[in-house]
């Protein structure tokens, strides 16, 4: 704000003294110089022109013309603007075309939002990673801001939970602060000055001015007992003073999987089903394997490899020194890799932003957006338990995908009347050796079209500001997001093998709404004194969310079986009618909070918060919570000892140390209440009766999870045009909120809550930068890496570990593990030490008494290793495998542009972290395999790591957790390569455009790793769980630019 | 101008100070849960917590890990069966007698405490709840009889188990010890002698589901039986048996037709003592499964054979199941050639021969399923939730046909009504009698009651389980009864059953 107002004061200063100086001037011999400046095609309205070495000067207009009366003998003008390299023109007669470039290496320039106004990043304390619109600019928009950032900064995490279109992510600012549960790991996004603590999918990325992502607690704390796992920033567009501006956004494109795995073929399978069934002591499967041949490829049936995709967003903006104004319109629409009838997503957006100067001294302004979103979901990804995606790998290659055998289709597998039938009356192949939820995918599809769910989001604000005196203002910001969504879905009578069918077909109808509202009230004061520079900021908010109601009613029994008739309008008994209606009781936040940032001479840094928030989640005894901060900067490079130099041109040390708070622990558990639901069934009708019990016993001094972060780091510039930002954190969260776990003879329902746990997250994050200009090619490439550390350092007394919030696999139990010294639900196994080759082998793994290790073994087995050293395999021998917490993650930019044409490329990791690769169902003997399979241990010297096959595995090779599960997640992803080109001005002049640029983008277009799944990306409250992942698609985009 | 500014502060100042000013603002109430400390005020209130008491019967067969499943596994008659050697590592590891403090299902040790907190709090707040004190004394006698069946099953299955008669608070909760088995046995027959005195001999056709007289007779007899009183064993359940053969005095006699006791619509029958109801209504679906809103009974599902296609008109027209407690062979020649042996085996080993049936083998296949508890086409519930976790079949806690053999054993398996009450079991059948003796009472039990969840708790009390089950791995003097759960141990004063 400061900043914007010395800029304002500054052009005032320009047009005043050139007003004077031409009066003064107007005596000597004048020439006329005249020209424009733009920069990346568009024109600078208010830069700078001012004869060098004299106060001559003047600045462009909203067309970037400059007109300028000058001495005779003036040879160059200085030409500057905010955010853009200072250049020095020789001053040519005729219209002069000066272009800047954008100067991304003068740090001091830079204005970061800090929340409740903004700073230069020059004198900024903090830990902030900041992403601009131009960054987002080149990265594809799939509907979803949190897969743009990725790779863009340091310290944050993420990974897509699906790659359905749509989909959210799982983002994690400087890794897992709480133990979930509650959404407690999830960053708290602020739009616009509005908190917003669930979805953001209504944001559309072009809308986007700016994102910062405030790391360290020094900047976290002003969001208080919300912030403790991250606060993510999201500024939108305004317009601009100048001429109406029109802009157009699109692409086209087509999507397809980037990977499918190599499963069995229908021969290798029936050998392989053959070769364990008789070593399980069973007649074998099939009688004749030699009649098989490539079988049935069901991934080839899933995957649509020419899923269409397509982004259109106009934008128009404008604005005098009264108004402005941004408004604009996107439709996106995605099919998604996967069966794409049943996986697709469509987004409309509407956005009006506004800011009017009432009076003099007061401002008003408003964002107002308002999207439609409709998805199609596959309603079973990342499961085991069926879905297109298990069933895909599970069902066996023999079955067919449609039967058309007259002897089948009039066997016993088809008899339903409700078997799916393609559109020549064929039955889509149902399996006769694996059953339970692996269905014909082609069949499932058909039963769940016309099921989509909706989402209606209007989020917006208005503030009024005045500004009474200079640097003193006052604002109050009124936002809201009411967000409206639900569901409608026919599902059909039908019959998809033995175990699953439905019965009696329903139409479903469900309707949810948010309405959540905050209202902020900020003084804030800034004044200069000689070489002091202060702000004060005082606050005061008021915040209510998460306070979904809704219903929903199903129609039973309708007298149609096809969607397209399907209609609640069907006259139906009422007893065929349920429905249910609930409400959450809201969230509430009431806080206080102060800021104040100095600084000397831009030279000592200081900034100082301190927040108090009430939250409605807290006990009795502790309502309200304080979260204080400090940091410090000092800039070297400003000392009168730091002589100007080509090697380090600036240096800042800046570091701090604060306390923020995590107020998502869940409704209500500090109160004993009694709940219901403890039903018992009464008489011959089946009468279902109530019951209630006490829930868990009450805490009262239940409070909100504390988290302490200190953060030491710095930024340079060396040798002109490197930056180097560097920052060292020690993040510590106290009282994590744990069910506290009581013995199960007190006969509690539900477990008590209480602050117990502690953690500490640890790591260092570089940014790294380099920008040049060699000749007429621009070149720049950034890249950063972050390290993390999780630890968990406190259980409660005596606790080691706890086995609640862990991950499960089917029969296999927990396979992660929360325990202290350990990193948060590591994966927790047993650990293989190779096969057993024969027998002498078995027989020589002994314990101390001679006795055997591993009796019931055979060759063929996994020999378990005996950690504990007891001389059996127990439960006991499980140990540490790795974790699901990546220990690195890196992103690397790479920009170039020669005269149109340019080139980005966006590469994207992870490295450090295990996947727990489940794709395969345990207990359906005859699922599938994937080709690895064919590396068995089949007799002395094939194999040491991929165990026999047998249907009984009575040695658990495949029943135990164990580290044959798991694999490295390391993965280095091209994510995005884009070719642009933008047709010469002169060319675009003729059809009255400022810019039209054309591009080519590939996305996904190749991922390294080792991972044998689809996709290593996987997100997740303990990511890296891998059931069925449906991974990211590989896309090629046409896009088109065009601004009016 | 001046106005205007004058105006524009003293608005934000106001709201500014309306919003901060409300301390209330963050005190939000919870809707439509009541606070415990106001609950528990009139009758309706205290049925709703009598209801809770009742819930947990459930556990006999409800949930994936239920008394009937679970208790079969151990015992001869059954493998634990299901998809794989780990397709549930608790059933699995006491099938095999490889259980340990980390396998042992958590919830057999738990969901017994829990309906014993239920009927603690209710005995606790019942005083004080304005109602007629012959309503209270009856609500009473049920929770006293509920807690007595959760107290005999943990003693039976664990042992060595805390008596807890009052709800624990966070400052006595980790002081509580372990009991001797004696003194939780006097607290059991000490409950039921209570609840007989006061529970109504007979119901209202509105109340049935809900336990009479009888029932905590019955209880309370197999509870002295296996306490050793032999003698008041025999003597109260005399009084539920009354005249082998012929109706008891609350009405009870045995089935003519022992298949009718399988059939579903059978519900409270005239055999049935106490049972466990479930419904097709609750909707239960797998985010509730083996809770206390999950009403479905889960045999059913377990025991279904896998992947199953009706072929030939023969064989009977049944949805999926998981394969859980096939029969052993060894059973299945026991049984074979009796009348009771269509309504215990399904033989799908030979209609799948004969070309009537398929299905898919589970893991421990022998082909032979349990009809008693096999799920049915024509039962599969239509309603909202996962069809498969909604089966309505009520299952026996304890019916006539055991209480016969139950007080034929608790006579030492000698003497003529001891001979009347084993023909009576068998007549009903199409057996003749044989002389009675424990060996002919043995083997009765294990053909009667086969697959209901008796057969190990039998062995046991018998004392035949070391040398009937050796060959599973059982070692005697420490597979009698389950470890404790491992996370009983952690901070309490619970001390692990020996051996484990």
């Amino acid at each position: 704000m400061s900043l914007n107002f010395l800029s304002r004061n500054f052009k005032k200063f320009i047009f005043l003294s050139s007003v004077f100086f031409g009066v003064l001037a107007s005596a000597q011999d004048q020439k006329t110089v005249s020209g424009n400046v733009t920069a990346d095609g568009i024109p600078l309205a208010g830069a700078s022109v001012v004869v060098k070495d004299t106060k001559i000067g003047t600045t462009t207009d909203f067309d970037g013309i400059f007109t300028l009366s000058v001495p005779v003998s003036a040879k160059t003008l200085v030409v500057s603007y905010l955010g853009y390299a200072t250049q020095e023109v020789a001053i040519t007669s005729g219209e002069m075309s000066i272009v800047l470039i954008e100067d991304q290496n003068t740090l001091d320039e830079v204005v970061i939002n800090v929340g409740y106004g903004s700073q230069k990043k020059s004198v900024n304390t903090g830990a902030i990673s900041k992403v601009t619109a131009k960054d987002l600019e080149g990265t594809p928009n799939n509907g979803r801001i949190e897969q743009a950032l990725q790779g863009k900064t340091t310290g944050v995490f993420i990974a897509s939970n699906a790659g359905q279109p749509g989909s959210s992510s799982t983002i994690r600012v400087r890794g897992v602060t709480s133990f979930n549960g509650y959404g407690g790991n999830n960053v708290l996004w602020v739009v616009d000055g509005i908190a917003i603590s669930d979805d953001i999918g209504f944001l559309n990325q072009s809308d986007i001015e700016s994102i910062e992502v405030l790391k360290d607690a020094a900047s976290l704390a002003i969001y208080g007992a919300r912030s403790a796992s991250g606060v993510i920033l999201v500024t939108t567009k305004k317009g601009k003073q100048g001429n109406i501006k029109v802009g157009y956004t699109g692409s086209y494109g087509y999507s397809s999987p980037a990977k499918t795995l190599n499963m069995l073929n229908a021969r290798e399978y029936a050998t392989i089903m053959n070769e364990k069934a008789i070593a399980a002591g069973q007649s074998p499967v099939f009688s004749d394997v030699s009649i098989f041949g490539e079988g049935t490829d069901w991934q080839d049936a899933i995957f649509n490899k020419n899923a269409t995709r397509y982004n259109h967003e106009i934008n128009i903006s404008g604005g005098n020194e009264i108004s402005n104004f941004y408004l604009s319109f996107g439709t996106q629409d995605q099919q998604g890799i996967v069966m794409s009838d049943i996986s697709n997503y469509n987004k409309k957006s509407i956005r009006l932003n506004s800011n009017h100067k009432l009076f003099n001294k007061l401002t008003i302004g408003q964002s107002l957006g308002y999207s439609h979103q409709k998805s199609v979901g596959l309603g079973n990804t990342n499961s085991e338990f069926g879905g297109p995606l298990s069933s895909a790998i599970n069902l066996d290659p023999i079955t067919p995908l449609v039967e058309t055998d007259p002897v089948e289709i009039y066997g016993p597998l088809y008899t339903n009347d409700y078997v799916i039938r393609d559109e020549n009356g064929n039955p889509y192949g149902i399996s006769p050796i694996v059953g339970q939820e692996m269905t014909n995918p082609l069949a499932y599809a058909q039963t769940r079209k016309g099921q989509a769910s909706w989402g209606d989001d209007i989020v917006g604000n208005v503030f009024l500001e005045y500004a009474p005196i200079e640097g003193l203002k006052i604002k109050s910001t009124l936002g809201t997001k009411l967000a409206y969504w639900g569901y409608e879905g026919f599902t059909p009578i039908f019959y998809l093998n033995s175990s699953t069918g439905n019965l009696v077909n329903n139409i479903t109808r469900s309707e949810n709404k948010i309405f959540a509202w905050n209202l902020e009230n900020t003084i804030t004061y800034s004044k200069q004194f000689g070489s002091h520079d202060f702000t004060i900021l005082l606050g005061q908010g008021a915040y209510e969310d998460d306070n979904p109601t809704g219903l929903s009613i199903t129609h039973s029994g309708i007298p149609t079986n096809n969607y397209q008739d399907a209609s609640f309008n069907f006259d139906i008994p009422a007893s065929s009618k349920t429905g249910w209606a609930y409400t959450t009781e809201p969230h509430r936040v009431s806080s206080l909070f102060s800021r104040l940032n100095y600084n000397y001479d831009e030279k000592y840094l200081f900034t100082g918060i301190i927040r108090r928030d009430g939250s409605s989640n807290f006990g009795t005894n502790n309502k309200y919570g304080v979260f204080p901060s400090f940091s410090l900067g000092w800039v070297l490079s400003k000392e009168t000892f730091w002589k100007d130099n080509n090697y380090v041109n600036q240096v800042k040390i800046r570091g701090g140390y604060g306390v923020t708070g995590n107020d998502r622990i869940g409704r209500f558990s500090y109160l004993s209440t009694i709940g219901g639901g403890r039903n018992y069934t009464m008489g011959i009708d089946e009468l279902i009766t109530s019951g209630s019990s006490p829930n868990a016993p009450a805490n009262p001094d239940l409070k909100w999870e504390e988290t302490r972060q200190t953060n030491i780091g710095f930024e340079s510039r060396l040798f002109n045009d490197f930056n180097i930002n560097f920052d060292w954190f020690n993040k510590k969260t106290v009282g994590i909120l744990q069910p506290v776990s009581i013995p199960g003879y007190v006969g509690s329902t539900g477990l008590p809550s209480a602050n117990v746990a502690d953690m500490t997250n640890k790591g260092i994050e570089i940014e790294l930068g380099y920008k040049k200009r060699f000749n007429e090619v621009n070149f720049s490439v950034s890249g950063n890496v972050s390290t993390l550390k999780n630890e968990v350092t406190y259980l409660g007394n005596d606790i080691d570990f706890i086995t609640t919030n862990t991950a499960g696999f089917q029969s296999m139990g927990a396979v992660t593990r929360t325990e202290v010294g350990q990193s948060y639900n590591y994966f927790y196994g047993f650990e293989t030490d190779g096969i057993f080759q024969n027998m002498d082998e078995v027989n020589a793994y002994t314990n101390s008494l001679g006795g055997l290790i591993q009796p019931g073994a055979q060759p063929g087995d996994f020999r378990w290793k005996d950690t504990d050293g007891n001389g059996t395999i127990s439960d006991d021998d499980k140990t540490y495998l790795g974790s699901p917490i990546p220990k690195y993650t890196f992103g690397l930019t790479l920009n170039a542009d020669y005269k149109g044409f340019d080139v980005m490329v966006l590469a994207q990791g992870v490295a450090g972290n295990k996947i727990f690769q489940g794709l395969r169902r345990l207990d359906i003997l005859n699922s599938n395999y994937q080709d690895i399979a064919l590396t068995r241990w089949t007799g002395e010297g094939t194999s040491n790591d991929f165990p026999r096959l047998t249907n009984t595995d009575s040695n658990g090779n495949f029943g135990k957790m164990s580290d044959f599960y798991l694999q490295k997640g390391d993965y280095l992803r091209l994510k995005v390569i884009q070719l642009g080109y933008s047709i010469p001005k002169s060319l675009s002049d003729k059809i009255g455009a400022e810019k039209v640029r054309f591009s080519l983008t590939g996305e996904n277009v190749f991922t390294f790793t080792k991972y044998t799944g689809y996709d290593p990306e996987i997100g997740g409250d303990i990511s890296g769980i891998d059931r069925g992942y449906y991974p990211q698609a590989r896309t090629f985009l046409f896009g088109a630019n065009f601004q009016f | 101008m001046r106005n205007f500014k004058l105006y524009s502060i003293l608005t934000l100042l106001s709201i500014a100070f309306i919003a901060s000013c409300s301390k209330d603002f963050i005190e939000v109430a919870p809707e439509g849960k009541p606070l415990e400390a106001l609950y528990y005020q009139n009758e309706d209130e205290a049925f709703s917590a009598l209801i809770a008491v009742y819930d947990v019967t459930r556990k006999n067969s409800g949930g994936f890990e239920n008394m009937i499943t679970m208790m079969n596994a151990g015992s001869d008659d059954h493998f634990a069966g299901g998809g794989g050697a780990t397709d549930g590592v608790g059933i699995q590891s006491f099938s095999n007698y490889t259980e340990s403090p980390t396998t042992i299902p958590a919830s057999f040790w738990n969901d017994h405490y829990q309906g014993i907190f239920r009927a603690n709090i209710l005995l606790q707040k019942l005083p004080a709840v304005d109602m007629s004190d012959a309503l209270k004394s009856r609500f009473a006698a049920e929770a006293k009889a509920l807690r007595a069946l959760y107290y005999f099953n943990l003693v039976r299955m664990f042992k060595n188990v805390p008596l807890i008669l009052e709800p624990l608070t966070p400052t006595n909760m980790y002081e509580v010890l372990q009991a001797s088995p004696a003194d939780v046995y006097t607290q059991i027959e000490n409950d039921l002698t209570e609840a007989i005195n006061d529970l109504p001999a007979s119901l209202l056709s509105s109340e049935i589901g809900r336990l009479n007289k009888g029932a905590a007779q019955a209880l309370l007899g197999k509870v002295y039986l296996y306490d050793g009183k032999n003698t008041q064993a025999a003597a109260i359940l005399a009084e539920v048996n009354g005249t082998p053969g012929s109706p008891n005095q609350y009405g009870n006699y045995l089935l003519t037709n022992y298949n009718d006791l399988w059939v579903v619509n059978n519900k409270f029958n005239a055999e049935s003592i106490w049972e466990v109801a479930h419904a097709s209504t609750g909707s239960s679906h797998w985010g509730v499964w083996g809770s206390g809103s999950d009403e479905g009974n889960s045999v059913n599902v377990m025991v279904g054979p896998r992947g199953y296609v009706k072929i030939g008109s023969t064989a009977p027209s049944l949805p999926d199941g998981w394969s859980f407690c096939v029969i052993t062979q060894d059973l299945y020649n026991v049984l074979n050639g009796d009348p009771r042996f269509g309504a215990t085996i399904l033989d799908l080993k030979a209609l799948k021969i004969a070309g009537e049936a398929d299905y898919i083998a589970g893991y421990q296949d022998t082909g032979y399923f349990l009809n008693k508890f096999l799920p049915r086409s024509s039962d599969v519930s239509t309603g909202t939730g996962d069809a498969v976790l909604n089966y309505r079949q009520n299952t026996y806690i304890i019916r006539l046909a055991d209480t016969y053999l139950l007080e034929a054993e608790a006579l030492g398996g000698n003497g003529t009504r001891a001979q009347a009450l084993l023909d009576a079991v068998r007549s009903r059948v199409g057996l003749s009698s044989i002389p009675v003796s424990m060996a002919a009472i043995k083997a009765e039990r294990r053909k009667e009651l086969a697959g209901e969840g008796h057969r190990f708790f039998d062995l046991v009390r018998w004392g035949d389980a070391a040398s009937v089950l050796s060959s599973r791995g059982f070692v005697s003097g420490k597979h009698e009864i389950f470890p404790i759960p491992y996370l009983e141990l952690e901070n309490t004063q619970i001390v692990q059953n020996p051996n484990y």
